[in-house]
């Protein structure tokens, strides 16, 4: 699969919940959607996004929140599996982009690559549904059971490795939500779910 | 650098539930971070304090990008850490609530505070060696908390006794004037009663 095949229809499904992109999501994504609730987890912290997105869903439990994360950024934080579950939170749907590299510096392999199940992870840490694919027909199938009922959900897709490169802010970006500073892009996220008016 | 209060020594103990008290004045909702042994009266009463949910997190790093999306989403979270945990956070704290601007209050158990004192020893940039850092009579974290603080842009205030528990939220007002974290040095163990 590729990284478009899990985004394309995820796009299409994603109604009014929050999307926190990071890495090689962000600007994909952002090809796909420019949405007052999408954020990237750019110019940040790597390894974080999942914990950030979970404290959103922590924040608005009657909103569901997606977090594309890859799998160099889980295995910087899979603690954070376990502090999902522990949170009780159940609006949030952790997507693991596994393409067993560290795309944006040039494909590196991550640790373990291609040996590691990150859904089996996700359900020893007691998800409440955990998925993997590497069919795109049979994650389109799934996709609108997935963004539905309670979670927290773990769909870790296997993708081809991509091409994206290192992310930066500015006005010169493409991206939409990348043309923001960070702070800027946290406060329009925040009145957007505290003061939507 | 933003001036910093620093602590007038280490009375011993302060009264965990003058720290409640100020969280409660400020809204807290949420705290979030890893126990140690000089928070525990504290933990104990949060656990206590329906209107705040406390969520222990796996490391510290954790808990400053939780709290960020926390704010994003609107509600108001401390961070409860040990110094040692701080040092942990690096990346996270400035990746995620400085860069956010988020006016995040961080409160910091600071591990070693009292014999460092008791040494009349002041941590600074310029004083920190091999040599100092090794002391085997010395908790070296205690040593490194106040100029990691500084190299990191956080301003802090500092909490000995419970005199001094109004500057709980005199770093809540510098963290909203400021939009960004501040931390809250509490060089004390906390305790019941």
């Amino acid at each position: 699969m590729t990284r478009d095949d899990v985004l394309r229809p995820l796009a299409r499904l994603r109604g009014a919940a929050v999307v926190v992109t990071t890495m090689g999501a962000v600007r994909p994504w952002a090809r796909l959607s420019e949405h007052a609730l999408d954020f990237a987890s750019a110019d940040s912290a790597m390894g974080h996004a999942a914990d950030f997105a979970l404290g959103i869903a922590l924040a608005q439990p009657a909103r569901t929140v997606i977090c594309l994360n890859g799998d160099g950024s889980m295995l910087m934080s899979l603690g954070t599996l376990v502090t999902i579950v522990a949170s009780g939170a159940t609006n949030l749907v952790l997507f693991v982009l596994q393409n067993d590299t560290y795309e944006v510096t040039g494909n590196q392999p991550v640790p373990g690559a291609g040996r590691v199940d990150y859904s089996a992870m996700a359900r020893a840490a007691g998800f409440a549904r955990a998925h993997t694919f590497s069919d795109t027909a049979a994650y389109e199938a799934a996709l609108p059971s997935i963004l539905q009922g309670a979670g927290p959900v773990c769909v870790t897709v296997k993708v081809e490795p991509g091409s994206e490169t290192p992310l930066g802010r500015g006005p010169e970006q493409a991206a939409a939500y990348l043309r923001p500073s960070l702070a800027e892009s946290a406060r329009q996220l925040r009145r957007a779910l505290v003061d939507p008016r | 650098m933003l001036p910093s209060r620093p602590g007038r020594g280490s009375s011993g103990v302060i009264h965990a539930r003058l720290i409640v008290d100020e969280l409660r004045k400020q809204g807290v909702t949420d705290v979030l971070g890893v126990p140690d042994n000089a928070a525990k009266a504290l933990l104990d009463l949060l656990a206590a304090e329906h209107a705040i949910r406390v969520l222990t997190v796996t490391r510290e790093g954790e808990a400053f990008a939780i709290a960020s999306g926390l704010w994003v989403g609107g509600r108001t979270p401390v961070v409860l850490i040990q110094n040692t945990g701080l040092l942990e956070t690096g990346d996270a704290l400035r990746g995620t609530a400085m860069r956010m601007r988020v006016p995040l209050v961080c409160l910091v158990t600071v591990r070693g505070y009292a014999r460092m004192a008791a040494l009349g020893l002041r941590p600074a940039p310029g004083t920190l060696s091999g040599e100092l850092l090794s002391r085997p009579d010395l908790d070296s974290v205690a040593l490194l908390t106040e100029p990691t603080l500084t190299a990191w842009g956080v301003p802090w205030e500092t909490v000995s006794s419970d005199a001094d528990a109004a500057r709980v939220s005199a770093a809540f007002e510098r963290a909203r004037e400021l939009e960004q974290p501040v931390a809250v040095l509490i060089t004390s163990e906390t305790v019941a009663a």
